[in-house]
């Protein structure tokens, strides 16, 4: 949870909230059709639950905010333009609804989808 | 594997392109050179000149694309990410003789998929990847068979993305794939199916902003999608013969065209500068009269203001009286300049030595920094800068050109300035790839640059120094004063294009329509009692007598503040602004 305070009071924003903004940017991000999650047993009961957070870790310090993303991309994009593409869309659309700073976003690629292997 | 199936070739098609054929004339410009008598059919050669003449085109109309961004300061780069990902794709077939169209297609979706930068570019990649997948291995493409590949450009296109945005360089192949699939049940001759391309694209590429709200806000139109609208319409001018490496026709502002333009390089037989003012009798019919021009000579620019149109041209000495023939024909002249290039170019290269930089003492501290203009060059340098890079706002220096600046220097305690927002990546990027000690201030403009570089001390502690800058960041608001190059709405200011603006600390607070009110009302939104003095720089676009009288402004206002007046010389910002 991150505050900040304003003259009648604070605003807090949740990690949820946060995490649902990250997730929601990178599928809008191109070369991304999927997020992954971190491990298998978390993963499945948020597959189940349809986890609007999930393959998405958000860390908190003093100042900043850290994002953690876990993409899955169509085979036969670049990945390294994909992965660069989303984490500077994200950090871009976080900053721009919230106001705090992100001050990282780790892209881990779990894995490819393939449609055509040409 | 696709196996092409045969399709009849209507006669009076057929007739129509050796007619078509016979009237080519030898030209400069590539042309296809298509062994069949028509364009039912094209090969991997003639293909590879299209995809020459998508990339040429688009090289042309590059800062066009990099300024459709949705801010009004241009600093997009959508325009150079698509063009460097066409060049790698280019790359592969640069000296390919293959021709059968398949494999030079493959080749083409390989580079672009190496070379693929940017979100535009990666869906560019996906865009010849499906291309390539169609044409597989065929020898030669029809209409039918470019109708699908570009129809499977599209769904591999659609495929790289969860939630499609519409509204971008998606929507606009989209929609010339089902444009074409149409069309080419009627016609099967490429160079009309290609016509209807271009002429979707470009309808598409306007609808944009009806799509994508923040299109709408920023008053501009998908800038992926009028790439991929060059791209198209290049192949089209290579039909066409028209020429392909002089943008679009840009109307700008009048006062955008100096008379005494500055120029780097001179083409070999354009010895002279023609500078033309004149009202034209009729409504002026700009593709014609650009097309006129460009038969006398080149680094054409059209401007206009008022009814009154300028026009600047550089041509050969035998042809220096032609400009003024073909304007006489159609309107009044107010206003004749020319000026021989030689004399022009050796006046700059001289304005250039003036710049005497220092040599350093060995081992101190040195300062490089990042200047938009000469005069801000030669006040940095006067204060101790060790280097100087031009580069700030659209001409954003590369990492070499940084770099290049201060290895040779004899020290190893560089400091860099980039005073420019844009600039602190590639001077930190600059400071990894040295074995030097380097540290940016990340200085995010010029009066930023002119605090850090004041805590100067070439013997003194590094770290210290360089403490001193960071602190040193914080002590000066910097104000921008710039044309808005498009009709916008941010912050709650309403901007039209072309109306003076004004940003304090890189955010837009004040719009009006001359450069004085602009700037009275930027420093209304300063906390002036909270400094003491103001520093202003203007720019290669505004008149020293112009900028005396706004500071004569200022100095009624705020009696008790220090004012000075500086030659900055820098482009597009009619004045910056330091505030300390």
């Amino acid at each position: 949870m991150t505050s900040s305070d304003n003259p009648i009071g604070s605003v807090y924003i949740s990690h949820r909230s946060i995490a649902s903004i990250a997730s929601q940017s990178a599928l809008e991000s191109y070369g991304i059709v999927g997020l992954a999650s971190k491990n298998l047993a978390s993963g499945l009961s948020q597959v189940l639950t349809k986890d609007p957070v999930l393959g998405v870790d958000v860390f908190f310090d003093d100042t900043s905010v850290s994002i953690d993303l876990y993409i899955i991309v169509e085979y036969g994009t670049r990945i390294k333009s994909v992965a660069d593409n989303v984490s500077e869309f994200v950090k871009y659309q976080i900053e721009r609804t919230t106001g705090l700073t992100v001050k990282q976003v780790n892209v881990h690629v779990r894995g490819l989808r393939i449609s055509n292997t040409d | 594997m696709y196996v092409a199936s045969e399709s009849a070739i209507p006669i009076n098609v057929a007739l129509y392109w050796i007619k078509y054929m016979i009237n080519q004339k030898t030209h400069m410009e590539p042309t296809l050179t298509s062994q069949s008598s028509s364009y039912n059919t094209i090969n991997g050669q003639d293909f590879k000149k299209l995809v020459e003449a998508s990339l040429r085109w688009l090289k042309a109309n590059q800062q066009l694309v990099n300024s459709l961004n949705v801010f009004p300061v241009p600093d997009g780069d959508t325009g150079t990410n698509m063009l460097l990902t066409m060049q790698a794709a280019y790359n592969e077939i640069a000296n390919s003789e293959e021709t059968n169209i398949g494999k030079v297609a493959k080749d083409v979706a390989q580079g672009a998929l190496m070379g693929a930068r940017g979100n535009s570019g990666v869906i560019l990649s996906q865009i010849w990847r499906g291309f390539a997948r169609v044409l597989d291995n065929l020898p030669e493409m029809d209409a039918q068979i470019f109708s699908r590949a570009l129809s499977e450009s599209r769904n591999t296109a659609y495929k790289g993305v969860v939630r499609p945005v519409e509204g971008t360089i998606l929507t606009v192949i989209k929609d010339i794939s089902l444009a074409v699939e149409t069309y080419v049940t009627r016609s099967s001759d490429l160079v009309e199916i290609l016509d209807v391309a271009v002429k979707t694209a470009d309808e598409s590429v306007k609808y944009t902003p009806e799509l994508l709200p923040i299109l709408k806000t920023a008053g501009v139109v998908d800038s992926g999608g009028k790439g991929l609208f060059f791209l198209f319409e290049g192949m089209q001018r290579l039909i066409q013969k028209l020429p392909l490496d002089e943008g679009a026709v840009v109307i700008k502002d009048l006062t955008s065209i100096k008379f005494a333009e500055t120029l780097e390089v001179v083409e070999d037989g354009q010895d002279v500068e023609v500078v033309i003012d004149f009202t034209p009798n009729d409504k002026l019919d700009l593709e014609t009269f650009y097309n006129d021009l460009g038969k006398i000579g080149t680094s054409i620019q059209v401007g206009e203001g008022d009814g009154l149109y300028r026009m600047h041209i550089h041509t050969e000495t035998a042809k220096q009286d032609e400009p003024e023939v073909l304007i006489k024909s159609m309107g009044k002249i107010s206003k004749i300049y020319k000026e021989d290039l030689r004399d022009q170019m050796k006046r700059i290269e001289e304005k250039k030595k003036e710049l005497e930089i220092k040599e350093i003492t060995p081992g101190t501290i040195a300062v490089v920094v990042v200047s938009p203009g000469p005069g801000l060059s030669q006040i940095f340098v006067s204060q101790g800068a060790a280097a100087i890079v031009t580069g700030g706002q659209t001409m954003n220096p590369s990492i070499e050109e940084i770099l290049k600046s201060f290895e040779d220097l004899p020290t190893d305690k560089v400091i860099i300035l980039p005073n420019n927002k844009n600039v602190i990546l590639a001077a930190n990027s600059a400071k990894a790839l040295s074995v030097k000690n380097v540290a940016v201030i990340p200085t995010r403009n010029v009066s930023q640059g002119i605090s850090a570089i004041l805590r100067w001390n070439p013997d003194g502690d590094f770290q210290q120094i360089v403490d001193d800058m960071n602190d040193s960041l914080d002590e000066a608001d910097c104000g921008e004063i710039t044309t808005a190059t498009r009709s916008v709405e941010i912050n709650g200011v309403e901007v039209e294009e072309g109306k003076i603006i004004g940003l304090l600390n890189g955010k837009l607070v004040f719009s009006s329509s001359s450069v004085e009110e602009t700037c009275l009302g930027l420093l209304e939104k300063t906390d002036m009692e909270m400094r003491e003095r103001i520093t202003l720089f203007y720019g290669a676009n505004i008149t020293e007598e112009e900028v005396t009288t706004i500071s004569e402004k200022i100095k009624e206002k705020y009696p008790d503040h220090e004012i000075e007046l500086h030659n900055g010389g820098q482009p597009h910002y009619q004045l910056i602004i330091s505030i300390e």
